[in-house]
């Protein structure tokens, strides 16, 4: 962040935006050359450092970029008072000296003061000249650098001149892709207010509680402090509405991941911080080979205008099941979140470790039946598969009963039971049970699909056409013809009420026969 | 039942009923007020008959107080105007007319929890100190690396403002000495955040040039009291004689001075720029951001400035009079820390900057006060209401022409010393646009003649 007097935009029809550094090779000399002369300088006076900064200011860059570029070089250094008396001590006792023989208004009367103080302090009087304010800031010496490439000093200008814009905001929106517990612990500890809602994405807005009155620009530090755990993802994009304090004007500021990444510089996602417990679990679980997939940290879920963040989502068609792993808390702080996720748009289940309770489990009394698993050091499998389990039949359930009542005329030849379920979103299973058990008129249940009589017919035409010149037919014939209609040769022969006899094990033996009428 | 409580600067209600200072909160399900209005909401709720739920004091510990203060008549009218306003009010009263003693017996009347808001880290020293010597107790301060809650507690506008989240709900009475910042964006909010229902502002300035002091009625109250220096001046006031005192530049400095004014004038004169009024000249700053050529007349002028505020002959003219004032206690101010170091260093005089650490800053007063220093070069730190008691003589070798700070500037030498007159002594550089300044600045206060002070 950079003070707010080294910001510069461009402002246009009510929009806002950082006059960026670009990578060009202008900027990329400017900051090289201030790099360099950062090196040069350990050892030297700060005074020297910044008159070269002013010399550069004045030879025709913008000041601004400059200026910001030293500012930030200047908290990658240590300046320090590198005198082996304490000047402030010194000055004690020049002024008193001063306060009895009168201020210092003829040369004499100066020489007079300093030799009574240097012989007092048995140092010579040169060095009563040199120390007398070796401490002010301008005279300290740069002690230590720490260097950086060009390139990553425009980074951070950039991302430093976008917080120092923030400043003035009254109102951030933002989406990312991931993070997101990092992202709203930030927002708590900051004193932000969020809003969250979905529109395709989820959107979280910000403020704080004094917004509700007027425009205020009280949260806008916090908001810059915000940033960088926002874009610290794959995917993000920033809105924000910026007071602009000069003309007393509301502008719309907007950055995206996949346009201005770059600009920012390139920043990891940071390693994310499994807790044991949540590696463990996700270890056990995965060995299980269970037909929900696990998700670790995935999106939040939406309660109300509030958010939960889980740890982890267990997906499969047609069903979501979210789980949270919660260390200390007190029966208070439980029946908040309980309150909370009661709000929730999806079923949360609470991982509750006993060991680290504040509070006796038995004070939270008859929530207990709530979907809280207790756990030792690790989460039991057990109770998590158990809701797992009802999950999938109560999704089953709910699948069922809607497909009874979906208003769907098949008209196509064959309905495969696994792609008609993706096209609806519901599970294969779901559609193979409700079909099974009630197939709609003029269509036949095959083991895979639904086939239309008609078009049954026709194959069976077919095949009998073949059959009759020879008794039999050939299996792979056979699947000729059931496959150009799309069906397997297996279920139509099978509907058909035909036979495969099979010669040993070659398939290209196997033959169709038509059942024998028995007499 | 409505339950109140206290979120971050702001009240929050829950319950079958809103008032009329809430707003519904759709964020949090709540109605929400501005803290300010606390007293209002509960007297609303009181006299509509609604039982309540009040969680929003948190309120330090009350501490006995013991008042040895004693009021002069003007002080005591003041106070007694500010209690029929039902303690809410600004005081208009001159430096050094004893505004503090007033608002120290407004708290010992009140015995409340009670937070002083001030401008500066001195003050806070120098309010704790009144405090103890007066109320008996020691106050908490926050501001300055310290932050201690007390019955009574100083705090500096800035951390007052950064704070209002936490310290907002602490306080039933607020006092805002120097009232007139309070009016800026941001502090205003300082008013806003805090539920203290009883308020009191001290100023001796309380009009300001853009207008905003309009807003102080609504966040304090209406101003209550005004009185001006030349009603106080001899009766309570020592008065003062004002001079000026013109150097020519030296024939090297009047050169370059010359060559650098000649750019700003050629770059305004062809863009026929006309800079009247502070507002020009903001526009004129902005301008700089984006043109080159502006940046650089700006930057000619601004070293045309120095030259002439830090001309050697000025220095030299200072020496001439403090070899002849040599006993009297003398302040000596400028705009330019370079100035302040280069007069420190050539008289071996204590300096007072931004830059000066608090102790040491504290030291120099002390000294000061106890006539230990008898000089003190600063730049603008000690610009308000800090008592340095019996300074008798008092220099401005630089300034940016602005109304208040010439009258703060003479209000910390209105003291009364062995009956003697102070004396403020303006060093201005000849035909320079130095003096135009400092005309504007003398013009602006219509009784103080550039000659004499109203006796």
């Amino acid at each position: 962040m950079l003070p707010s007097s080294l910001l510069t935009v461009w402002k246009r029809k009510g929009i806002i935006w950082p006059r960026y550094a670009k990578f060009s090779n202008d900027d990329l000399e400017v900051a090289k050359v201030l790099i360099e002369a950062y090196k040069r300088g350990l050892g030297e006076k700060k005074s020297v450092l910044k008159e070269f900064v002013g010399e550069l200011e004045d030879s025709g860059y913008d000041y601004h970029f400059v200026r910001g570029l030293s500012f930030l070089l200047d908290r990658r250094s240590v300046f320090k008072c590198n005198v082996k008396a304490n000047p402030s001590d010194l000055r004690r006792k020049l002024f008193q000296a001063t306060g009895e023989l009168g201020p210092a208004t003829t040369p004499e009367m100066r020489k007079r003061i300093i030799e009574r103080v240097a012989s007092e302090l048995k140092i010579p009087t040169g060095m009563i000249e040199e120390l007398l304010y070796a401490d002010l800031d301008s005279e300290l010496m740069m002690e230590k650098f720490d260097p950086l490439p060009p390139q990553e000093l425009l980074e951070k200008y950039n991302l430093s001149l976008t917080q120092t814009l923030l400043f003035d905001s009254t109102e951030l929106k933002f989406t990312a892709s991931a993070n997101w517990q990092k992202i709203f612990f930030a927002v708590k500890s900051l004193g932000l207010i969020y809003d969250a809602f979905k529109d395709g994405r989820l959107w979280v807005k910000i403020d704080g509680p004094a917004s509700l009155f007027k425009l205020s620009r009280r949260y806008g530090t916090a908001m810059a402090k915000l940033l960088p755990a926002i874009i610290a993802n794959s995917e993000w994009t920033v809105e924000a509405k910026i007071l602009w304090k000069y003309t007393n004007e509301i502008c719309d500021f907007k950055i995206e991941s996949w346009k201005h990444r770059a600009l920012l510089g390139s920043y990891k996602s940071p390693i994310s911080y499994d807790s044991v417990v949540e590696q463990d679990f996700a270890a056990r679980f995965q060995a299980l080979n269970s037909e929900w997939r696990l998700k670790r940290e995935p999106e939040p879920v939406l309660a109300g205008k509030k958010v939960i963040i889980p740890d982890f989502a267990f997906e499969r068609e047609g069903a979501k099941l979210y789980m949270e792993i919660v260390g200390f808390w007190t029966v208070d702080y439980l029946l908040r979140k309980i309150e909370k996720l009661k709000n929730a748009e999806a079923t949360i289940l609470v991982a509750v470790d006993e060991t680290l309770a504040c509070e006796r489990l038995s004070n939270l009394g008859k929530h207990t039946r709530l979907n809280i698993i207790y756990y030792r050091n690790r989460i039991p499998l057990a109770p998590v598969l158990r809701y797992l389990r009802d999950a999938s039949r109560e999704a089953n359930l709910k699948q069922t009963g809607f497909l009874k009542n979906l208003p769907v005329v098949f008209t196509e030849p064959y309905v495969e039971f696994e792609e008609f379920a993706a096209r609806i979103g519901v599970s294969a299973q779901a559609v193979r049970a409700t079909l099974t058990e009630k197939p709609p008129d003029n269509y036949i249940v095959l083991p895979k699909g639904l086939i239309r009589k008609d078009r049954l017919e026709q194959i069976k035409k077919r095949i009998d056409e073949q059959i009759g010149r020879s008794g039999g037919l050939p299996l792979l014939e056979a699947a000729g013809i059931t496959e150009r209609e799309g069906v397997d040769v297996t279920s139509a022969i099978e509907a058909l009420g035909y036979k495969i006899v099979w010669h040993g094990i070659n398939t290209e033996k196997a033959e169709v026969v038509k059942p024998q009428k028995s007499n | 039942m409505v339950r109140l409580w206290f979120d971050r600067g702001t009240i929050l209600l829950k319950g079958e009923v809103g008032t009329p200072y809430g707003k519904w909160d759709p964020r949090v399900g709540c109605y929400r007020a501005k803290a300010m209005h606390y007293g209002d909401i509960l007297a609303y709720l009181e006299e509509s008959q609604i039982p309540i739920q009040d969680e929003v004091k948190q309120l330090p510990p009350l501490e006995t107080l013991k008042s040895t203060v004693q009021l002069r008549p003007y002080q005591k009218e003041a106070l007694n105007k500010w209690r029929g306003a039902q303690m809410r009010g600004i005081l208009v009263l001159p430096t050094a007319a004893g505004k503090t003693y007033i608002a120290l017996e407004a708290i010992s009347f009140l015995r409340t929890q009670t937070l002083i808001v001030v401008p500066t880290l001195d003050l806070i020293d120098q309010w704790r100190s009144r405090v103890k010597e007066c109320l008996g107790v020691d106050a908490g301060a926050v501001g300055g690396g310290e932050s201690s809650v007390r019955m009574v507690t100083v705090a500096t506008y800035d951390s007052a403002y950064l704070q209002a989240e936490l310290l907002g709900s602490k306080f039933i009475f607020i006092i805002f000495d120097e009232v007139h910042h309070l009016a800026s964006p941001s502090y205003m909010q300082i008013a806003e955040m805090y539920i203290a229902p009883y308020r009191m502002g001290l100023t001796a300035t309380y009009e300001r040039l853009d207008e905003r002091h309009t807003l102080l009625p609504q966040l304090v109250g209406d101003p209550v009291y005004s009185v001006d220096v030349g009603e106080l001046t001899g009766k309570h006031l020592s008065s003062y004689t004002y001079e000026k005192l013109y150097v020519e530049l030296a024939p090297k400095e009047q050169r370059a001075y010359e060559n650098e004014m000649a750019v700003f004038r050629n770059y305004l004169g062809e863009k026929r720029i006309v800079l009247k009024s502070a507002k020009d000249f903001q526009r004129f700053i902005m301008i700089t951001g984006r043109d080159r050529r502006a940046r650089e007349a700006l930057l000619a002028r601004n070293r045309a400035l120095k030259i002439a505020l830090n001309s050697e002959e000025k220095v030299n003219l200072l020496a001439h009079q403090l070899e002849e004032h040599k006993k009297e206690k003398t302040l000596i101010f400028t705009l330019h820390n370079d100035l302040v170091y280069a007069i420190s260093r050539r008289f071996l005089i204590p300096a007072i900057t931004y830059q000066t650490p608090k102790e040491e800053r504290r030291h120099i007063l002390e000294n000061f006060r106890k006539g230990e220093y008898r000089t003190i070069v600063t730049s603008q730190v000690l610009d308000e209401g800090i008592d340095v008691p019996d300074a008798s003589v008092g220099y401005i070798l630089s300034g940016t022409g602005s109304t208040r700070e010439y009258i703060q500037r003479l209000g910390r030498l209105l003291r009364k010393f062995e009956g003697k007159q102070a004396r403020l002594v303006e060093i201005v550089s000849k035909e320079t646009v130095e003096v135009k300044i400092s005309r504007r600045r003398s013009q602006k206060k219509g009784e103080e003649k550039p000659s004499r002070a109203p006796q």
